[in-house]
This record gives structure tokens, sequence and C-alpha cells, in this order.
């Protein structure tokens, strides 16, 4: 299946088609995510109106987690089977999830201002995606580290596998610790029991968000394509300019 | 015509090697000691001179020094052999990568574990540690030493001819270690209210098994790539 | 006899080879010549199996031999410019090591004829690092004689002669004789080539890649 895809012309065919597509639905359920969201939804009863801030919130973190999964599995197929269009699909997740980790980060410490009365309390959620975005940050930085752009992808690609394997326990290991340390006593964003009118918009902009970022990847993979065969020309240029000169 | 060495003697060779290396000078060894002390002072100072407030975080500051002093000296681990075409040599060996990249992470786990121990009386003293917690601490400091230096290899391999990789280390370490802390304080402060701290133990030592496991995978995977530039 | 055929060789995104195919004439010296980036070391480094081709075989008569890498390493002494020394060690104890690391039991005894032989026996307990680059190279060649002791057929050298004086430049040349009369194969990468008093075969580069 990958096989087929990862023909670059064939990617731009198909991505062609359903580009629109994408944008439409990502534009319908978030304009509908957001009015569902912030004017028919009940206040919560202990939050208030701070609660809206989930809606934004529990969708970032659910797409941070999300993205850097399909990050790692695209990287197992690069390694694996050395699809350079997987490479690009990778490096594409990896600045997005980022912003949308720090999205988390940021509405978080939002949201807990009013609750807790301070921008940052160390919940095991917030710490654990703060954790992740350091996973981000270190693949971002390690595939631009090496001389060679080919190196840097092999590279970070291998620590975004370690991090699939490590993230897991560090969740884990940050609720024992979390249990361990405060008894639960903290109000967790978007906790067990949810109206079923805030179940709505929070559906809704989970798509919304996931189409949007879905769109901005494969602008980044078509604008990194492009990079790459201007790369390749050049090179063939130079080389002409070469063997004509000398 | 001499005999040839079975699997068992090329592995503990290449321990040896390492220690030859790294104990001919003691600075290594002298260093991530005095480091580890100057972390503690650091903190001592930073939180002022209250018993109590110490007693407190005194298990939290152990560990962060631990795992602090053992950081610096991970990077020279295999960018020394690499630079020096000793990775090189050893690619065309009987021994696959795998088995060096694993003794080399085991002789690393002696070399920090043996000054460790041999400073654990002076942390005792400094830290105020409940002395009712150094069989613990022994043990702890023994498993989580292992799967310290066991990512710690990786870590290596990773930035192995990498552009600023001293700075990259830790960034990409630390992460991966964060579990390693909470079982590790975990144990000790279960000690100290007096409840099993076998659940923290067990949660180590899985911990560290994974690790023994993929480590040398992933860690030969990355040298064979660092070699082929 | 090791032929290489239509090997294609990347380096990051440039092709270093395309369809290289060669020969490599058993029990001889085979020098590789071409100017420089030409990819004489890429070549060297490839045969040694430490950059992976991605496509072609190189066979040894009828055996492929990255089919058993394991074998491949006991039967070749791969020694480039960097020596693969360590700084830390003497120079008796890095070749001690590294012939354990080959999994050779040598003794003492072999050991010091190994140094004799590249007449390094009155700096053996000096520190690498202590070395100037031709005793380091000279440590390094000391290798070479262990592979009568322990069957290897293959040497794959890369400037070898490069920080080496006329004395130790006709000690390196005995060495290769010998290497020769025990059916032993060389491939050498160098630029110099009025150093060596043994006949050879020349493997160009340029020629090969046009």
């Amino acid at each position: 299946m990958f096989d087929w895809l990862a023909n670059p012309n064939r990617f731009n065919r198909i991505t062609e088609k359903i580009q629109p597509y994408i944008l439409l639905i990502s534009g319908i359920t978030l304009i509908s995510g957001l009015y569902f969201g912030l004017f028919d939804s009940p206040k919560d009863y202990q939050q208030g109106d701070a609660v809206r801030i989930m809606y934004v919130h529990v969708p970032s973190a659910w797409l941070a987690s999300f993205l850097y999964f399909t990050l790692a599995i695209s990287c197992v197929f690069y390694l694996v089977w050395k699809h350079p269009l997987a490479d690009l699909i990778s490096s594409s997740i990896a600045p997005i999830g980022t912003l949308f980790s720090a999205l988390t980060l940021v509405t978080g410490s939002l949201w807990g201002k009013p609750m807790w009365g301070t921008w940052w309390v160390w919940d095991a959620r917030l710490t654990s995606m703060l954790v992740l975005f350091f996973f981000y940050l270190g693949y971002i930085l390690l595939s631009n580290a090496f001389e060679r752009k080919i190196d840097g992808s092999k590279t970070a690609s291998v620590l975004a596998i370690v991090g699939l394997i490590n993230l897991p326990i560090v969740k884990f290991s940050v609720d024992w610790w979390h249990t361990l340390h405060q008894p639960a006593s903290i109000i967790k964003v978007g906790g067990p029991s949810i109206d079923d009118k805030m179940l709505l918009p929070l559906i809704l902009m989970i798509f919304a968000l996931s189409f949007f970022s879905l769109y901005i990847i494969i602008l980044n993979v078509k604008t990194k394509l492009i990079e790459k065969k201007c790369e390749a020309l050049l090179l063939k240029s130079n080389l002409e300019e070469i063997s004509t000169t000398g | 015509m001499s005999l040839q060495s079975s699997f068992i003697q090329i592995f503990i060779s290449h321990i040896k090697r390492e220690f030859l290396i790294n104990f001919r000078s003691l600075v290594d060894v002298i260093s991530t000691i005095s480091f580890m002390i100057l972390i503690v002072i650091l903190f001592i100072l930073g939180i002022g001179p209250f018993e109590e407030k110490l007693r407190l975080i005194s298990n939290a500051i152990f560990w962060l020094g631990l795992i602090l002093a053992i950081i610096p000296s991970l990077e020279k681990t295999l960018q020394r052999d690499y630079d020096n075409g000793w990775l090189d040599q050893t690619i065309t060996s009987p021994t696959p990568m795998e088995i060096i990249l694993l003794s080399k992470s085991l002789a690393y786990w002696l070399l920090v574990i043996i000054p460790l121990v041999i400073s654990l009386p002076l942390f005792i003293v400094l830290l105020n540690i409940n002395l009712k917690l150094i069989p613990w601490l022994l043990i702890s400091i023994l498993v989580g030493g292992l799967s310290i230096s066991l990512i710690g290899i990786i870590g290596s391999a990773l930035t192995l001819g990498a552009k600023r990789g001293n700075i990259l280390l830790p960034i990409l370490i630390i992460p991966l270690i964060i579990p390693i802390l909470i079982f590790g304080v975990g144990i000790s402060e279960a000690v100290i209210i007096n409840e099993s701290p076998i659940g923290n133990l067990f949660l180590l030592i899985g911990f560290t098994l994974i690790y023994l496991v993929i480590s040398p995978f992933i860690s030969a995977f990355l040298v064979r790539i660092a070699i082929s530039r | 006899m090791l032929y290489l055929t239509d090997i294609i060789i990347n380096r990051g995104s440039k092709i270093v080879f395309n369809n290289l195919s060669a020969k490599i004439e058993n029990s001889k010296v085979t020098i590789i010549s071409g100017k420089n980036g030409v990819g004489k070391s890429t070549l060297l480094r490839a045969i040694a199996g430490m950059i992976p081709l991605e496509k072609g075989i190189v066979k040894n008569f009828n055996n492929e031999i990255f089919k058993d890498k394991i074998k491949w390493g006991k039967n070749l002494i791969y020694i480039d410019t960097k020596n693969g020394l360590s700084q830390d060690l003497t120079v008796y104890e890095n070749l001690k090591t590294w012939s354990e690391m080959k999994g050779w039991g040598t003794s003492d005894d072999d050991l010091q004829k190994a140094l004799d032989s590249v007449d390094m026996l009155n700096h053996k307990n000096l520190y690498v690092s202590q070395c100037s680059e031709g005793l380091k190279k000279r440590a390094a060649l000391s290798r070479l004689y262990l592979s009568f002791l322990f069957d290897v057929k293959f040497w794959l050298l890369d400037e070898p002669t490069n920080e080496l004086d006329k004395k130790s430049i006709i000690l390196f040349n005995k060495l290769i004789k010998k290497f020769l009369e025990n059916k032993g194969t060389v491939l050498l990468a160098c630029h110099e080539l009025k150093l060596f008093d043994f006949s050879y075969e020349l493997l160009n580069l340029d020629l090969l890649k046009k």
C-alpha cells in the first residue's frame, strides 16, 4: 500500500484531488465546533466559562500525541523500506506536532490560572505533554544536526522510534509519580463525566484540527517534494556545466 | 598458530579495554565524583541549611546528582572511538556490533557505578540520608545505573558526528531517563515512610530489562549509520 | 579473486559510483588510483563492509562476501588514515586489544614480533598520545604481521605510506612481499606510486568511471 502511495507523482495527483475536501471538512467542523463550543454549550458548574478552553486544549493534546504516533510509524517506514517520502512526511509532521503540544501547554496554563490560581501546576497530563514537547524538539534538533540531510533523517528517525517505546513508560511513570505525591484531588481538564452538549463540540473540534493538520502536512510534503526537485535540477545543471566547460 | 578465542573471551576483552582506557588516569573517576559533590553543594546552597527541608528532598538531590554527573561523560563513550577509528576496526571483527556495544555499556556501567558506590558514604553524611536506606540505595543505584548507561549508549550513538553533539546529548537523554528518576526516588521514599519499595523496584528493573534488550540493537543500528558516512 | 559487479554507491544525494565493475587479482597488489574525491576511500570502505552498497555484488571467487560478514571480517585487515588507535593506551596495549577484538589469542611473543616487523619494539610502551604521526602509522601497520599467523588473505590499506619515513617504507615493502608469498591480496589506495618495489596492478577510477 505504502509502496504504491510512495511514488511522488501519484502522491501529488491523489492529494491534488482530496485536498479541497479536506479543507472543506476542516472548515465546516471548525466553524460548527466553535459555535457549539463557545455559544451553545453549558458552563461548567465549577469552572464556569473557563471550561471552553477545553475545546482547544483537548483536541490539541489528542493531536499532539496522535501526530507523534504517526511520525514514529512513518519513521519505521522510512528506516525499514527506505522510502524518501516517508521521511518527508515525518519531517513535515514534526513542526505541527510541536506546535500542538505547545498549544496544549499554553491552553493548559491559561486554563490553570482561573482554576488553580497559578499559571502552571505539575499535573500529570501537563507534565507528560511537556516531555512530549521535548521529544518533538529533540527530533527536530537532531534531524538538523548533521552535515548531510540524510544522516539527520536516519538518526532522528531512530530517536522517534525510541521515543515511541519510551513515551508510554514516561506517561505511566509520571502518573505513578503523581499519585504517589498528590492523591487525586485536582480537577482534570475534561474530567471523566462530560455533558453530552460538551461532547459534541469537542468531537467536532477534534475533527476540525485533525483535518486541518492533515491539510498542512500535505502542503508541507508537497513543498518539500518541490524543494527536492529543485535541488536535483540544480545538481544536474551544475554537472552539465562542469562536463561542458571541463 | 595460536587459538581462536571464544565469543565470551572477546566480550570480556572489550570490557577490559574500556577499563584500561578509563582507569589509566583516574581523572574521569575523580571528576565524576567531584561533579556530583558540587551539584549537591549547589542544591544545598540553593535551599538553605534547613534540616527539615533537606530531609524532604535529599533523595531527589541524590538522584539528580547521580544523573547529572553521569551525563557529561556519556558523550565520550562512543565519540572517542569513533574519532580515532576504533569503531571502523570493530566492524571488521568476528563479533557483531550489538555485542560490542553491549559490552561497552556494561563497562560504562561498572565505570560509573564503582566510584559512586565508593562515594556513597560521603553522600549519606552530606545529605543526612537515613541509614535504613543504604541497601535500597545500593540496589537502586546498581539497577538505575545500568539503565542510564544503556540509554546513554543510545544517546551517545545518536549524536555521533553531530554538530554540537555535546549540547544535544542531554536534551535527547533526559526525557528518556525520567522514569528512572521517578522509580528511583520512589524506592527511597517508600522506605522512609515504612512502606514496601518492591513495587517501585520492580518497575525500575522492568524498565532496565526493556532497555537491556533494545539498546544494543538500536545503538548498533546507529553506529552502522555513523560509520557508513 | 575479487569481482565487483555493477556497484552503485550513494553518499547522501550524491552518486559516487554508478554501475562500477572491476576485478581484483588474487595474490597481487592492486593500487587504486585517481584524483582527489574520485572515491578511492569510499571504494575501500565499501569493500570492507562499512558503506552499504545501493546495488551490486562483491564476490570472492564464488562467495558473496557480505553474506557472511563475520567470515569476511576475519579474512581482512583494513587500515585507513584514522589508524584506530586509542590515545590512552600504549602501542603494545593497542595491538593486544586489537588482536583480541579480532578474536585472536595472540601470545606475547607474537605481539613482540609484530611490533618488531615495523621496528616499533623500542616504542612499545609509549602512549599513542605521545607518538608522532609516523609512529602511529607504524603502530597501526604492525597489525599486518599478525595476518601471517591467522590466515588473513586481504589487506585493504588507505594511504598507508603517507606519514612513513624511508626506512619504514622499506619495512612496509618487506611486509607486502611476504604477504604476497603467502598468497595474500592487497588493495591499496595511494598517490605515490614510486615508493613501491614490487609489481602491481593499477585500478584507475578516473578511467573506470568514464
